[in-house]
């Protein structure tokens, strides 16, 4: 297993990650104990509402609603740099008329053989 | 006029600080939903942005880092590790099993593609070469011997039909008082 070499964009199996065996210096560790502090936090505070019987809603998860609006709003913090433009031509404009050029040069060839009456009708489906 | 009025209009509601149809109409947002400081903002310029920013994703300060500012929308936005869901624990308790996340967890941006339904960055059983090479070879081997058949036909012979009574000459409407030319289909 020394020659392990993982797939592009996928990760190592944790039992082969060698952070797990040497990254045990103090600091890592209260690094991982404020880590779990959060977590155990957040655990708290979810538990407390869903085992409440007086609850009768639904428990609103705030990081969720972060996540939507994040994810809804980006053009409040959208700017206009070479890479955005670049992409939004890209993605918004060349397609527009590259694929408006690409069909009509198509049919119009197509037109001109079925006048001209040497369009080939074959029986195959690839063509 | 009605121009530089609608312009103005679209540049509000661009930068507006509502959302929705509340915000079309007021430019205000409910009272229902999160406060303003609780929702992701614009990207943090100083340490104590930083620190806020790091308390309202519930992250530590130093685990908190945002997506760089190049004007693409993320804001300050956290960027989490890209790792899809399952490759998390399956025997912990979550809070929520099926997505294998706790409530009040810090999502990634592409959260809804990092599902268990789709995307997966787990590490994969087989190595990549072996995968590719198994997989092409085999695509590329039936191309080959498809090809090979295309080329080289092999199939029992065949004639064209042969029909009796000189090809049928009556029963295809022949004059039945001339004697039609005769037919051989056979050699001896």
């Amino acid at each position: 297993m020394a020659d392990y070499r993982e797939a592009p964009l996928a990760t190592r199996p944790k039992t082969l990650d060698p952070n797990e065996y040497f990254n045990l210096s103090p600091e890592q560790r209260r690094a991982e104990e404020a880590r779990g502090a959060l977590r155990a936090n957040l655990k708290r505070q979810y538990q407390l509402q869903l085992n409440n019987p007086h609850r009768k809603e639904l428990i609103e998860d705030p990081a969720l609603t972060r996540w939507v609006y994040a994810r809804g709003n980006p053009y409040a913090h959208f700017r206009p740099t070479n890479k955005t433009s670049l992409l939004g031509a890209m993605f918004g404009v060349v397609p527009l008329f590259a694929l408006y050029y690409i069909f009509k040069t198509d049919r119009d060839r197509k037109e001109e053989q079925i006048k001209a009456g040497t369009l080939e009708r074959k029986f195959s489906l690839s063509s | 006029m009605a121009g530089v009025g609608f312009r103005r209009w679209a540049q509000a509601l661009s930068k507006g600080k509502g959302s929705g149809i509340s915000a079309l109409l007021s430019g205000c947002r409910a009272a229902s939903g999160l406060s303003k400081d609780s929702l992701p903002g614009p990207y943090p310029k100083t340490p104590e942005e930083r620190a806020a920013a790091a308390k309202k994703y519930n992250m530590r300060v130093e685990d908190y880092e945002p997506y760089p500012d190049n004007g693409e929308g993320f804001g300050d936005y956290p960027k989490l590790p890209e790792r899809s869901q399952q490759e998390r624990d399956p025997w912990y308790q979550w809070d929520h099993p099926d997505l294998r996340r706790n409530w009040g967890e810090p999502m990634h941006w592409d959260f809804d593609m990092y599902i268990r339904n789709r995307v997966d960055t787990s590490p994969s059983p087989v190595p990549w070469s072996t995968m590719c090479k198994q997989l092409f070879g085999f695509i590329g081997f039936m191309l080959f011997m498809f090809y090979v058949g295309e080329k080289f036909p092999a199939y029992q012979p065949v004639a064209p039909k042969q029909y009796p009574f000189n090809d049928l000459y009556l029963e295809k409407g022949g004059d039945p008082e001339k004697q039609p030319e005769e037919v051989k289909h056979y050699e001896l």
